[in-house]
């Protein structure tokens, strides 16, 4: 199998593409999309593998850049990362890159250049930067044509072959076939705006070599660092003094809190940049007389900790109620089983039947002050979370 | 993108381009960043959710003693002030002024703006 490098689209496609697959970005308009492409060019070269980017919306050296501006040093892989310059040439300006095609608005030419690098090239992820560049200089029909003899060429001398496009107002005809049959993959790269939500997401549309997924994940782009996936707000709830502002500055990069006496009066706020996500964490006040803002606090979650003192069984009935408070029922939820170092500290499966918890529930055994457990415990809800559509 | 946003950022440069505006957001009821126009872009989303509580915490306040919905919660140091008004039953604006600028047309500007997000958010 071989990664795209999106952070949990391989997961999505039982691990990667299998040898000899195309698949097509298929980017809305306006949305940062070709980064993509970029992430699957620099991730196949991490991995020791051969890749060729074909560049045609601008000079290489811009491209480059770009990378750069990612934090991916793609100029250290001069053995095994190359460039097509479909670009140079259009502008007149003599290019440094190996390949070059002499007419970029000449399918033929373009076609012959492509065809000449899957019959020489070992086992190449070969990433188009731009699809719908070449449709532009070439044609609809034509740039279609092409594109299907080389997904057959790219499958019979076991590439993989990756395009970004982006999907202008072409033809119904072009856009049904890039759906369609043209590709192995498709992945749909959008926007959303659902009530307060605004972002964009990318799910699978299609994919021929995977069972039926209806997955979508909200993504950012950072620079450095690419994409990232990105959970809006995780809520932390529990009992006062079960350890949430604890547990929400172990987790976050960084985090801050509104605190008095010992106590979190308003919330904690905090930011978690971990294995490709991006989450931002809302930790409530636990007393009662702060329903209010645990109220005001709790909505649009996509996930709930809630966070119990393992020594303490009366926090159990106030867990509860908080539940309640934050409309946290149905969501995807994990229970944290702090303080679990104190002497007399129940272990999970004692607390889930005093809870009374349902099985599908999972609890997580913490100690907070020492980190415990608490990089499991998200990974646990950040399965739960993108179990379901986001 | 949505045409949502495109209009949310407008209204939020037209806000920063007044007078002593050093920057300004929109930001959900529930403490979500939905657009801002801040520097410190690292702290943009702790400063929402705060904002969010500030707003939140005094409207309850309030009304619980039965002197209705604040229209707006203003925050003075000796380094600037800090205001959050509501625009609608989903959204809120906050604007960060620098100490020496008077608060009259700003406040003005605010409340056109809020108008504007509230019609567009809802
Ligand atoms: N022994 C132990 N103490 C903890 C642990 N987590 C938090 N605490 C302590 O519990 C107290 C309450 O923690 P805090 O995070 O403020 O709780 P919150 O009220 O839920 O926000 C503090 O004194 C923490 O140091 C833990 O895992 N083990
Ligand atoms: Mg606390």
């Amino acid at each position: 199998m071989i990664e795209t490098g999106i952070p949990k689209l391989d997961e999505f496609l039982g691990g990667g593409m299998p040898k000899g697959k195309s698949l097509v970005y298929f980017i809305q308009p306006g949305v940062e999309g070709e980064v993509f492409g970029m992430q699957t060019v620099y991730s196949a070269l991490k991995n020791g593998r051969n890749c060729i980017f074909v560049v045609s919306s601008t000079i290489p050296d811009i491209i480059r850049g770009q990378f750069k501006e990612f934090g991916w040093d793609i100029n250290s892989y001069n053995e095994t990362f190359f460039c097509v310059d479909a670009y140079d040439p259009l502008i007149g300006a003599p290019s440094k890159e190996k390949y070059v095609v002499s007419n970029p608005e000449s399918i033929e030419e373009f076609s012959k250049m492509i065809i000449n690098i899957i019959k020489d090239s070992p086992p190449t992820t070969i990433v188009f930067g731009s699809l719908s560049t070449i449709i532009d200089l070439c044609g609809e029909k034509e740039t279609i044509s092409a594109v299907r003899d080389w997904n057959k060429m790219a499958m019979l001398y076991d590439h993989v072959m990756i395009y970004n496009f982006t999907a202008w107002p072409y033809s119904e005809e072009t856009l049904n076939s890039i759906k369609g049959d043209l590709f192995n993959a498709v992945i749909s790269i959008g926007g959303i705006a659902e009530r307060v939500i605004f972002g964009q997401y990318f799910g699978i549309l299609k994919s021929d070599w995977t069972k039926e997924i209806k997955k979508s994940m909200l993504f950012r782009v950072l620079r450095p660092g690419g994409i990232k996936l990105y959970i809006p707000k995780i809520l932390v709830t529990g009992p006062f003094d079960s350890g949430k502002t604890t547990f929400v500055h172990a987790l976050s990069t960084r985090a801050i809190s509104v605190d008095r006496l010992g106590t979190t009066i308003a919330l904690d706020h905090g930011h978690v940049d971990y294995k490709g996500f991006s989450a931002d964490i809302f930790g409530t006040p636990g007393q009662e007389r702060f329903d209010p803002i645990i109220k005001l606090l709790s909505g649009e979650s996509m996930g709930v900790f809630l966070i119990v003192d393992s020594t303490n069984p009366t926090d159990f009935v106030r867990a509860k109620q908080m539940l309640e408070i934050t409309k946290s029922y149905g969501l995807p939820m994990v229970v944290v089983a702090n303080k679990q170092d104190l002497p007399g500290a129940m272990a999970p499966e004692e607390i889930r039947k005093q809870f009374n918890l349902p099985q599908d529930i999972p609890i997580v055994s913490v100690v907070a002050t020492d980190k415990k457990g608490v990089f499991e415990a998200f990974e646990v809800l950040i399965d739960k979370i993108t179990e379901g559509r986001i | 993108m949505p045409d949502i946003i495109d209009i949310l950022d407008e209204i939020l440069e037209n806000l920063r381009k007044t007078g002593g505006v050093e920057a300004c957001a929109a930001v959900s009821r529930d403490g979500l960043l939905i657009r801002g126009i801040i520097q410190k872009q690292q702290f943009a989303e702790s400063f929402a959710a705060m904002a969010a509580t500030m707003l939140g915490a005094a409207e309850t306040a309030t009304i619980e003693l039965g002197k209705g919905v604040p229209n707006r919660v203003i925050v003075e140091s000796d380094q600037g002030k800090l205001i959050a008004v509501g625009a609608g039953p989903k959204a809120l604006l906050i604007v960060l002024v620098d100490s020496n600028t008077g608060l009259g047309l700003i406040l003005l500007e605010l409340e056109k703006a809020a108008l504007k997000v509230k019609e567009l958010l809802t």
